[in-house]
């Protein structure tokens, strides 16, 4: 038994490290995609991420009568790792993902995950009361519901000269 | 040693937690898409864990099995979509599937696979016999 991972010549020839490079590039690409598909919603990139170098969980987006809801995907964290705040026009999801696995000194680790912490600001599309905002965290995936603000509806401004 | 079993064509490689577009690969029990997930491998010497991020899956319509050699990993993934109009959208619902390859000097009969937030984490254990021990010296 050979305790060199995926190195062997009986390799399908996509390694752990040019896989990674291969998913990094696809995912790269991917969000590059993603930006320039989303542009048309109100002349920009509708979501915002964090830092750079964190990662960015990946987030649904629907309106439906008095509510707006958001899901995003966060396996593997600890709900109290999640933190959810929502002023009237933003919803900020952010916490840390935490590894269950550490590299042993004698062993070897492939990894594909994201680990670390993650932020993800929200533009929403309007107003909601922040004092009627669910967030419920199931099987890896968190949803938040929030309620539209009765005050957010639109109004004529005149034009001063 | 613990080998992702890659799939034939090249570009059905996408993963679950990007916002990457949907690669359908053949599932007869399914027809929606299938996405592979991405997975941690850490070995422990004992053991090998396999750490699998399928958020959405349900336990009881996961199917982990062992058969000539390949672990294979599928879980079924109920649709959720969000009520209303769409605002945004980057991810996919589907389901997952993976296998990979085991080399020798793994017990196959001890596998054991658990899932916990959105995370399967399965466990081989190595045989007694191929498992790493220190060797105590003893003075002559």
């Amino acid at each position: 038994m050979s305790l060199i991972p995926f190195r062997t010549k009986r390799s399908t020839g996509m390694e752990p490290s040019s896989l990674a490079t291969m998913s990094d590039f696809r995912n790269e690409m991917n969000r590059l995609l993603e930006s320039f598909v989303s542009r048309p919603l109100m002349g920009q990139s509708w979501f915002e991420s964090g830092e750079p170098g964190q990662w960015i969980p990946a987030i649904d987006l629907s309106e439906s009568g008095g509510e707006i809801h958001v899901r995003a995907e966060l396996p593997g964290i600890d709900p109290k790792d999640v933190d959810v705040s929502v002023s009237e026009d933003r919803l900020v999801i952010s916490g840390e993902k935490k590894s269950s696995t550490e590299k042993t000194a004698d062993g070897w680790t492939h990894r594909e995950s994201h680990y670390g912490s993650f932020s993800r600001a929200i533009p929403l599309p309007e107003a909601v009361d922040p004092a009627k905002v669910t967030a419920r965290y199931d099987k890896g995936v968190l949803t938040v519901v929030m309620k539209k603000s009765p005050t957010s509806t639109s109004r004529k401004v005149p034009v001063l000269t | 040693m613990v080998t992702p079993t890659e799939p034939a064509s090249p570009t059905a490689t996408s993963t679950r937690t990007e916002p990457s577009p949907a690669q359908p690969q053949s599932s007869p029990a399914a027809p929606c898409l299938t996405y592979q997930p991405n997975v941690d491998i850490c070995d422990y010497g004992t053991e090998v864990l396999l750490v699998t991020d399928m958020p959405g899956a349900k336990a009881d319509g996961m199917n982990v099995s062992f058969e000539d050699g390949v672990l294979s990993l599928f879980a079924k993934v109920p649709p959720r979509t969000l009520p209303g109009r769409q605002l945004g959208h980057e991810y996919g619902i589907g389901d997952y599937r993976r296998s990979f390859r085991l080399g020798e000097g793994f017990d196959a009969s001890q596998i054991s696979a658990e899932y916990r937030r959105g995370v399967l984490t399965i466990h081989v254990p190595r045989l007694a016999a191929v498992r790493p021990r220190k060797i105590e010296v003893r003075p002559a």
